[in-house]
């Protein structure tokens, strides 16, 4: 190399990249919001693949934000109105944490929600636990309250809970069904959240209730061929499948493929994967009908009115997890509001940390009815959902006291 | 599943052999094929078998537009290694258009093309063999043969050969070398949009559907020896058994993991690839 | 230039620059965010620099990076986890795993050359995600230390992130540049250039290949560890294994301009403020949009530099202003120059091929040919197109081996080595058509050649000086291959063979394609390499020229040796014209025989 010439060129090169890596900093901040509003974060995926989710969570939080500033905003801060400012988690856990970095940092925000996948909110809490603001979450995974944090609030009942309840609440259902299950079957894909659901059932809960695991197949996705899977499955006649896959493609596969085989076995599923409305556009009311899934919420016994708003808001044929949730942790966060009288982050905090509704939209939305949070910030007694496919939409019919349809149990074959 | 891998491997192969261009963007082609092979069946009731034909011609074209209004631009004079790694970011960059422009359009949600025989098995003797599948194979393999037919007996085949064979050659004997590469192109495009249509019968279809399938699509074109067009269709097919064959010996999970075992596994034993012929290094 | 004082020092200030820059914007940035790009692009940039290492010096482009990245993620967080080590020794430790694991990689894969190698490694990382799946390491947090957070990376303060990003992109600059002076920079860019030249240059470019990738992934590792700890807080195996490592490693580096200290720098500093400005400005308000935006980006920048904008930077400055030429400052002893060597002991022939058959399919390239070369003369020899010259030429220099037969250098067997290892015994060559380094100034061309001898950049390149003046192409010392004429080609191919000090030269057909004047003064240059202990083997097809110029001469054809002697009797054998020239040729020969 050329030393002289070379060290001209690197000037060039240096000033350029001075001039890009400026660029990157004069990013001027979006209008700032008046003083006096209470700004809440959205971190989700709004673009990439799991954008969906994302805008399911979007317009469940609006929602709640209209309610709450058409009621007169937060009444304990002289009628503040709420404001949801969202940033784009996108589909790396680089740009989630990013976007949360963002998000905290460039604007006075009282309170974050959201994140979707597991490693995401791990990721993002890690920012709000730095950037010392309070953050609700959906996401299931046991880790993201095993961590000491003081600012994330897991409103989901954790993984390793769902477990344990939605063996129950199937067991019961089996029950009142006259019908026993004596053998099980786990497929699924080993995301962070399949494996959560997977674990306590294959370690021990299973054994405890005296059901024989006879397959437990699991792939890394995406699925190349739902046929092997399947087929174990049919050699093998479980009274039940308890099923798991973060990217509906191969759910949608191994659902179809149950029906090629001719097999008639009840499906316990996890997560809202299986719930969409584009679940049942793509495999048909006859497909999904009876299969069942376990989620952290789902509209309730008396919440009828709430999901015709939603319908009608948004155009959505019915309501699932995402919307609900972050319904229900905007409400959270105008509750902690009001008791905290202050938009401060680390006094909301305290407040969500000491809260105890079991009246409003919050608790309502949520079993059982109401919202407490222990030390770990784990919500107190929260209990999952089974929700089933019944005519082509997905009803509540567990646990039974909020349930908004009789469960059918399958006809063995 | 192998014959759909072969198809488009072939797609890529074809690409790859003509214009030593590594393009990152067919998966992309392959996933807008099946969305066009969805509407097709939802407007019109297009069985996607026939949509998966007919895809083919806007495919083709699309593929020379793409390769006239941008590929040509970064092809051709200087250093072939630059060159390819021009083209690799300018079809990676391509890619990011096509997937995410998509899943702003279309919705990130996957959809799925409802056909009679998508969850109806053929019984032979003890083994269910999917009709969508079966159907898919046997279009599959027809495509593939006439693309070779295409490739060996016609003359604009033969030139195609020779411009990837020989492209000084081939331009001395009167041969538009960029006019092949167009057309190299535009037939890669169409093909694997094609087997995306096929795929379309029994996968389901999202904006993100091709990046599942461009690595496998390397690994055969690889496997087959690159620019083999024949290489290609039987490093597909050997993907699609490996796959099946992995299930005996490793869990589930590992599936995957036995196809790029056994690519490193062929690699090692035969460095120019099954099909390939091996490069003099003097 | 390769040595003094002032060379030394010159490449330091660009990176003291740089680095100055890092260490203004630590310190003035005031938003987080902010902090948080400018350790992205650190983390990026370093991770460049070290995909550059042997994608871009080497030119071997892999697509499987992402595998040390993710090493050296996984075994630092596994190993707070599992062992509560810090991650400042984790961080070596992972380094040294990466290292072991680009050895254990690059042995068998790199068997494969070009487009072969590079999606082999597309298999690495690939697996390596489905196996930390199938392990259960979906999602791996990184615990919280409350009481050590300094000790354990965790930084409250941004500006330590910065500066912990900071340390490790400079480690990386200085380490690239250090390879970019030292002998295995110019052997690596020597090997990317042209394999084949490189290794008849004395190099060995398997060992080069291996110690470029070793070094590579150490780096690579180091990168991994910090980004999972200043950026993702979560390791999973989608975000370092995943196609989103190397398609960003890639973007940066192709973007910037590959092969150069500066392509992967400026490539981050470029693309990834473009890229969260664009997450800024319009993603969160119209998501999805920033990345059809960035794709076009991408697309745009390529079309205006597709050799990347380092290069095309360059490219203008070199189009605004010729090229000066380098000075010239020639440190260190001299070369002693080869002149004065003791000829050979005796009657011992210096090169010996006993029975040397090779066979391509369908072809018989070379058949039982048995002759000697005696130190101190030049040896001719002759045969039509498709005689099996240039193969013999490859199976004595060990590009080729034989099928049969052996061939023997001062009483050695060399017929097993690699070429590299038989140019290092002392048998330099040239190729038919030239075979340059044409990235490589002149100077640089033959100090490649000068590297067998000397490890020095510094002596090799004084010894390089020397061949090319006894060439006479001093003059042209700084100029790039592609500027210099047929003849000058040539002589340079022959300076930088004779700068690896041969005691033997293979010629193969050093006089094609010039004119007569060319003609003459190569044969001059040719005439003299005896008088300075260089025994030489030269390759021709005209006749006329090897008979003025070679003591003895042996004719080949269809792989035989048909004849050898001296050249006025050996052109007079009729089965020499019956070979060479065809059967009619022989008759009218005869005919007009006295």
């Amino acid at each position: 190399m050329e030393p002289r010439q070379n060290a001209a060129v690197t000037r060039r090169a240096v000033v350029l990249a001075v001039v890009g890596a400026l660029l990157g900093f004069t990013v001027a901040p979006p209008a700032a919001p008046a003083a006096d509003d209470l700004t809440i974060a959205l971190v989700a995926p709004l673009s990439g693949r799991w954008a969906r989710q994302g805008q399911l969570k979007k317009m469940g939080a609006e929602m709640a934000i209209e309610e709450i500033n058409a009621q007169g905003g937060v009444k304990a801060l002289g009628g503040a109105k709420m404001v949801l400012r969202e940033a784009d988690a996108g589909d790396s856990v680089e740009k989630a944490v990013s976007a949360a970095q963002r998000v905290l940092t460039r604007e006075k925000v009282s309170a974050g929600i959201g994140s979707w996948l597991s490693s995401f909110t791990l990721g993002v809490t890690e920012v709000a636990e730095r950037e010392q603001v309070p953050w609700l979450t959906l996401s299931y995974a046991d880790s993201i309250t095993e961590r000491g944090f003081k600012y994330t609030f897991q409103t989901s009942p954790v993984a390793g809970a769902q477990a344990v309840k939605a063996l129950d609440l199937l067991l019961d259902l089996a029950r009142r069904n006259k019908t026993q299950i004596r053998k099980a079957a786990i497929v699924g894909d080993n995301t962070a959240a399949s494996v959560f659901f997977f674990k306590p059932l294959r370690e021990k809960l299973l054994q405890e209730k005296g059901i024989e695991l006879v397959v437990d197949e699991i792939w890394t996705p995406p699925l190349a061929d739902a046929t092997p899977v399947v087929q174990k499955v049919r050699s093998t006649q479980p009274d039940i499948i308890f099923f798991s896959a973060t990217a509906l493609p191969d759910s949608i596969q191994v659902l179809q493929k149950t029906k090629e085989f001719g097999l008639r076995i009840p499906i316990m599923g996890n997560g809202v994967w299986l719930l969409m409305p584009e679940t049942v556009k793509a495999l048909g009311k006859d497909l999904v009908e009876g299969v069942m899934s376990t989620v952290a919420a789902h509209p309730l016994k008396g919440q009828e009115a709430l999901v015709k708003k939603f319908k009608d808001r948004t155009g959505e044929p019915f309501m699932v997890q995402d919307a609900l949730m972050t319904y229900a942790h905007v409400w959270i966060v105008k509750e902690a509001a009001e008791r905290a009288k202050s938009r401060d982050p680390k006094a909301i905090r305290d407040a969500i940390a000491t809260l105890d509704v079991s009246a409003g939209p919050a608790a309502s939305t949520l079993v059982p009815g109401r919202i407490r949070y222990d030390e770990r910030g784990r919500r107190l007694d929260a209990t999952p959902i089974i929700v089933q496919w019944q005519g082509g939409e997905p009803f509540t019919v567990a646990p039974a006291e909020f349930a908004t349809r009789k469960p059918s149990w399958p006809s063995g074959k | 599943m192998g014959g759909i891998y072969a198809v488009m491997s072939i797609g890529l192969a074809l690409i790859f052999g003509v214009m030593r261009v590594v393009n990152f963007a067919q998966g992309d082609f392959m996933m807008l094929g099946m969305y066009l092979t969805y509407y097709l069946a939802v407007a019109y009731r297009l069985d996607p078998l026939l949509g998966a034909l007919v895809v083919v011609p806007p495919f083709f074209v699309l593929g020379v537009l793409v390769h006239r209004a941008l590929l040509v631009r970064v092809t051709g004079g200087g250093d072939p290694q630059r060159q390819m790694d021009a083209q690799l970011i300018l079809t990676l960059g391509l890619s990011l258009i096509i997937t995410n422009a998509t899943t702003m359009v279309l919705s990130p949600m996957p959809r799925q093309i409802r056909t009679g025989y998508a969850t109806e098995a053929f019984g032979l003797g003890p083994l269910l063999v999917n009709q969508a599948r079966a159907y898919a194979f046997v279009m599959a393999v027809l495509l593939a043969v006439v693309v070779f037919v295409f490739l060996t007996r016609t003359d604009l085949g033969k030139a195609l050969r020779a411009a990837a064979d020989e492209p000084e050659a081939a331009g001395y004997q009167g041969i538009d070398v960029r006019a092949m590469h167009g057309l190299a192109f535009g037939i890669g495009v169409a093909l694997v949009a094609a087997a995306g249509g096929l795929l379309a019968t029994y996968h389901p279809i999202e904006p993100t559907v091709g990046v599942n399938f461009i690595v496998l699509m390397f690994v055969a074109v690889v496997l087959g020896g690159l620019g083999s067009i024949p290489g290609a269709f039987v490093g597909g097919l050997v993907i699609g058994l490996v796959q099946a064959v992995t299930l005996l010996v490793l869990p589930l999970q590992l599936q995957n993991a036995g196809v790029f075992i056994a690519f490193l596994a062929v690699l090692y034993l035969r460095p120019q690839g099954l099909f390939g012929r091996r490069l003099r290094t003097v | 230039m390769a040595g003094g004082p002032r060379g030394r020092a010159a490449g330091l200030l660009p990176i003291a620059l740089v680095l100055g820059a890092g260490l203004l914007l630590t310190f003035t940035l005031q938003e987080r965010y902010h902090h948080r790009i400018l350790t992205l692009v650190l983390v990026w940039a370093t991770m460049g620099l070290s995909w550059n290492i042997i994608s871009g010096y080497a030119g071997q482009t892999s697509f499987g990076h992402q595998a040390f990245f993710g090493i050296g993620a996984y075994v630092t967080v596994l190993l707070i986890l599992h062992a509560g080590l810090t991650p400042w020794i984790g961080m070596l430790v992972s380094a040294a795993v990466a290292v072991v694991a680009a050895a254990l990689i690059g042995f068998p894969t790199f068997r494969l050359s070009g487009i072969y190698f590079a999606l082999a490694t597309l298999a690495y990382p690939l697996i390596l995600r489905i196996a930390m799946d199938f392990l259960g390491y979906q999602e791996v947090a990184i615990p919280m230390a409350r009481e050590q957070p300094a000790l354990y990376m965790q930084f409250r303060d941004p500006r330590a992130n910065d500066l912990l990003c900071l340390g490790v992109f400079g480690a990386t600059l200085l380490l690239s540049r250090a390879i970019e002076r030292a002998r295995l920079g110019y052997w690596l860019r020597a090997l990317r250039e042209n394999e084949a030249a490189a290794e008849a240059m004395g190099v060995d470019t398997f060992r080069c290949k291996m110690a470029a990738y070793m070094l590579s992934a150490a780096p690579a590792a180091i990168a991994g560890a910090v980004y999972a700890h200043v950026v993702l807080y979560v390791v999973t195996p989608d975000s370092v294994f995943g196609t989103l490592a190397i398609v960003q490693t890639l973007v940066v580096c192709l973007v910037g301009g590959i092969g150069s200290l500066w392509g992967p720098v400026i490539g981050a500093a470029l693309m990834l403020p473009v890229s969260e400005m664009l997450d800024t400005w319009v993603g969160d308000r119209f998501p999805g949009i920033q990345g059809v935006m960035y794709g076009a980006a991408l697309v745009a920048i390529i079309l205006v530099a597709p050799e990347g904008l380092y290069w095309r930077l360059r490219g203008l400055r070199r189009g605004a202003r010729p090229a000066a030429p380098p000075v010239a400052v020639v440190a260190g002893p001299g070369p002693a120059p080869a002149v004065s060597r003791a000829p050979d002991g005796g009657g011992e022939p210096l090169l010996e091929a006993r029975g040397v058959s090779k066979a391509f399919i369908g072809l018989q390239a070379l058949d039982d040919v048995s002759f000697a070369v005696r130190a101190g003369e030049i040896l001719g020899i002759i045969g039509p197109n498709g005689a099996g010259k240039t193969t013999l030429f490859n199976v004595l220099n060990g590009f080729l081996p034989p099928d049969r037969g052996e061939v023997r250098y001062r009483g050695e067997r060399i017929s097993e080595l690699r070429p590299s290892a038989v140019c290092r015994r002392g048998i330099g060559r040239t190729f038919q058509v030239v075979r340059s380094f044409p990235r490589l100034t002149v100077l640089e061309n033959a100090m490649v050649g000068g590297f067998v001898r000397d490890a020095e950049p510094a002596a090799a390149g004084a010894r390089a000086l020397a061949a090319l003046e006894r060439t006479g192409l001093a003059a042209r010392a700084g100029a790039l291959p592609g500027s210099l004429t047929t003849l000058e080609l040539r002589l340079m191919e022959l300076a930088r063979c004779l700068a690896t000090d041969p005691r033997l030269v293979l010629l193969d057909e050093p006089l094609a394609g010039l004119s007569a004047e060319g003609v003459e003064a190569m044969i001059a240059h040719i005439r003299r390499l005896p008088a300075a202990g260089v025994t030489v083997v030269i390759i021709e097809h005209t006749m006329h020229a090897l008979v003025r110029l070679a003591d003895r001469l042996l004719v080949l054809d269809h792989g035989r040796r048909v004849a050898d002697g001296l050249p006025a009797e050996v052109t007079q054998r009729p089965e020499v014209i019956e070979a060479y020239l065809g059967t009619r040729w022989l008759r009218r020969a005869e005919h007009h025989r006295p």
